[in-house]
């Protein structure tokens, strides 16, 4: 084997230093300031706090990001779905020039949105007593979980179907119509037919959209500031109100673990496909 | 009795357009129920579109298509009760050659233990037994169209459309392939388009061929019809009479005199078209004799042989008369450079007036 190269090694140093720096460093650090009691010895004291203040917290992250990812699936499964089967080239321009949209609105940007469209006298409601299809004295507001969820998924649709509308637009068509000439319908086809052979495009949009909607601030504070709240919200204000970075660190070792696990699902989904195939 | 129901597909004046470009002019074909249908033509001709179009994932903008008398032109492709294969085999990868071959009887609730059932005997007439529980990705190019065919036959169809299923396939699989859905198809008797630009696949496999040009039908026949008598320049040069001789044949007592260029006259007694004409040859009819020799009903071109190959039984030559090419084949050994005659007989030209584009006179 040919022994590494110093100048090869001096020429990647930068990214090496960069990663060490400002990713394995802090990264590090927070795991084991997680693990470190006041005194300096190992410890669970912080995640035992973490357990008792924010076990509803810790249920509620899980439960909202669990949903937002399903119903993303769902809606990202609809559109990109249209966008190949459909039959009506008016629905599919349209829907292919709308559909992107949130992808260029940042999170807070869109969460921002949400607290007027979605408020007890916003947008939506005013719509709705103007159309007459509710009483002024009916209308909700849908800033809590609902909302949360509704902005999680508006802001991710996009991204998961701009990936797996790529993916059904490369499978081979003669594979759909091969379907539809047996007999299937254009909802067979898609659920029989088109979305197994896209699957892992949709594994990798979902886990993706789960790590980045765990990870986000903006939305859950903005969009429901009472309890129970997400996770990034209690880590905040942990650092921000007490400087109790150990408890936020142990909040963040709960959220990597959650993370983890949604990646080791996806990791072994693929050994299975590679050994199969 | 009613002719419709003595047809399996009519196509009546089909019409299809690409946005503004018009691909189908008016395209009309009635099939017979079991008849085998071979449409040949040139890249761009129609002929997927025709048959695309058949199977309803070409919208028509005018016409009809009526199987057995049902008209379906607005009706979806699912609902057509057609089977077809595809010339990218068009298999589902993630489903094993029994989800493949069986989905057909699935769509129509068949219960499972039958599928497997039928599967099995489908899967057995075209030598794929024990293959059920195989991906469809770790099987052959072969066995991989033979289970396409597979699916199209499970469901039993009157129809099957064959989209140049056999062009994928290296050439021994593909004559295999080509005997055993002829084999098939006679024993379960169902109507067969065969959409092709190979001509002997077309010829072997059809009852008709159905030979398309620019979004029409140029001639419809018999293999051998159709082969030996094309109706037009278009059809002679696509069924293999590619080269072109003109020619000159007046009126002379009973019979004609055919003259090339300023050479001497031969008399002929068949029937061909008077005047300029152009004459289409296959390589095959033309044979090397002396270059002075006079031989009834044939017309000899002097040349010189430029090149000689030998592929094997035979020897191919290349022979230059003026400044025109043309290749024959002969048994004897020649030399380079030595002047022969080019022997075309008059009988198996197929001649076409230079005034008229279409019908033609084969003598």
């Amino acid at each position: 084997m040919a022994r590494p190269s110093f100048f090869g090694l001096l020429l990647i140093a930068p990214a090496w230093a960069m990663i060490g720096g400002l990713f394995l460093y802090p990264l590090g650090f927070s795991l084991i300031a997680a693990f470190t009691e006041p005194g300096g010895g190992l410890s669970l004291m912080h995640f035992q706090k973490a357990y008792e203040l924010y076990s509803t917290d810790i249920l509620f992250t899980i439960f909202i990001v669990i949903v937002s990812t399903l119903l993303t699936g769902l809606f990202a499964i609809v559109i990109a779905g249209i966008l190949t089967l459909s039959e009506t080239p008016w629905l599919v321009t349209a829907l292919r020039n709308l559909y992107r949209w949130p992808l260029f609105i940042p999170f807070i940007v869109a969460a921002q949105c949400m607290r007027t469209f979605l408020a007890k006298n916003g947008l939506m409601n005013n719509s709705f007593v103007a159309l007459g299809l509710m009483e002024p004295l009916q209308t909700t507001s849908l800033l809590d979980w609902r909302g949360i969820i509704i902005t999680f998924v508006w802001k991710q649709v996009p991204f998961v179907t701009l990936m797996l509308a790529g993916a059904m637009a490369s499978v081979d068509r003669a594979t759909i119509e091969a379907g539809r000439n047996l007999g299937a319908s254009r909802l067979r086809v898609l659920i029989e037919l088109v979305l197994p052979q896209v699957a892992q495009t949709l594994l990798v949009g979902l886990v993706l959209s789960f790590v980045t909607m765990l990870s986000v601030l903006s939305v859950p504070m903005m969009v429901a500031g009472s309890q129970p709240t997400m996770l990034t919200v209690d880590m905040a204000f942990r650092i921000n109100s007490y400087g109790d970075y150990a408890t936020a660190n142990a909040l963040g070792v709960i959220s990597y673990v959650i993370a983890g696990t949604v990646a080791w699902i996806y990791l072994r989904h693929n050994i299975k496909r590679e050994v199969q195939a | 009795m009613d002719s419709s129901v003595l047809t399996a597909i009519d196509v009546d004046h089909l019409q299809v357009s690409y946005g503004s470009q018009q691909v189908l002019h008016g395209v009309s074909l009635s099939v017979a129920p079991g008849e085998f249908i071979a449409i040949l033509g040139s890249s761009g001709c129609g002929k997927t579109t025709l048959l695309r179009t058949i199977a309803g994932f070409q919208k028509a903008s005018g016409g009809a298509i009526r199987l057995f008398g049902r008209d379906v032109v607005r009706t979806p492709p699912e609902k057509r009760g057609m089977a077809m294969m595809f010339q990218s085999y068009a298999l589902w990868p993630h489903m094993t050659v029994l989800g493949n071959v069986g989905y057909g009887l699935r769509l129509r609730g068949v219960p499972k233990t039958e599928i497997r059932g039928r599967v099995a005997t489908i899967l057995t007439m075209l030598n794929l037994s024990g293959l059920e529980d195989r991906k469809v990705t770790n099987l052959s190019g072969g066995q991989r169209q033979r289970v396409a065919l597979g699916r199209a036959l499970a469901i039993e169809p009157e129809i099957l459309l064959l989209d140049e299923p056999l062009s994928n396939l290296d050439a021994k699989v593909r004559i295999q392939l080509r005997s055993e859905i002829k084999a098939l198809q006679n024993r379960l008797k169902f109507t067969a388009i065969h959409v092709t630009h190979d001509r002997e696949e077309a010829m072997t496999m059809a009852d008709r061929i159905v030979v398309m040009d620019a979004g029409q039908i140029a001639q419809i026949g018999a293999p051998k019809e159709v082969y030996d008598s094309p109706n037009s320049p278009f059809v002679a040069s696509f069924m293999g009479a590619e080269n072109t001789v003109s020619l000159d044949i007046r009126p002379s007592g009973s019979g004609v005199e055919v003259r090339v260029g300023e050479g001497s006259a031969v008399s002929y007694n068949g029937e061909v078209p008077i005047g300029p004409v152009t004459a289409y040859f296959r390589d095959d009819v033309a044979s090397l004799v002396d270059p002075d020799a006079r031989i009834d009903g044939s017309i000899v071109l002097p040349g010189n042989i430029t090149q000689r190959t030998y592929p094997g039984g035979h020897y191919r030559y290349v022979v230059a008369i003026g400044d025109r090419h043309f290749t024959v084949t002969d048994d004897r050994y020649h030399e380079l450079d030595r002047p022969v005659g080019l022997r075309l007989p008059l009988a198996s030209l197929h001649l076409f007036s230079n005034t008229q584009t279409t019908g033609g006179n084969h003598a």
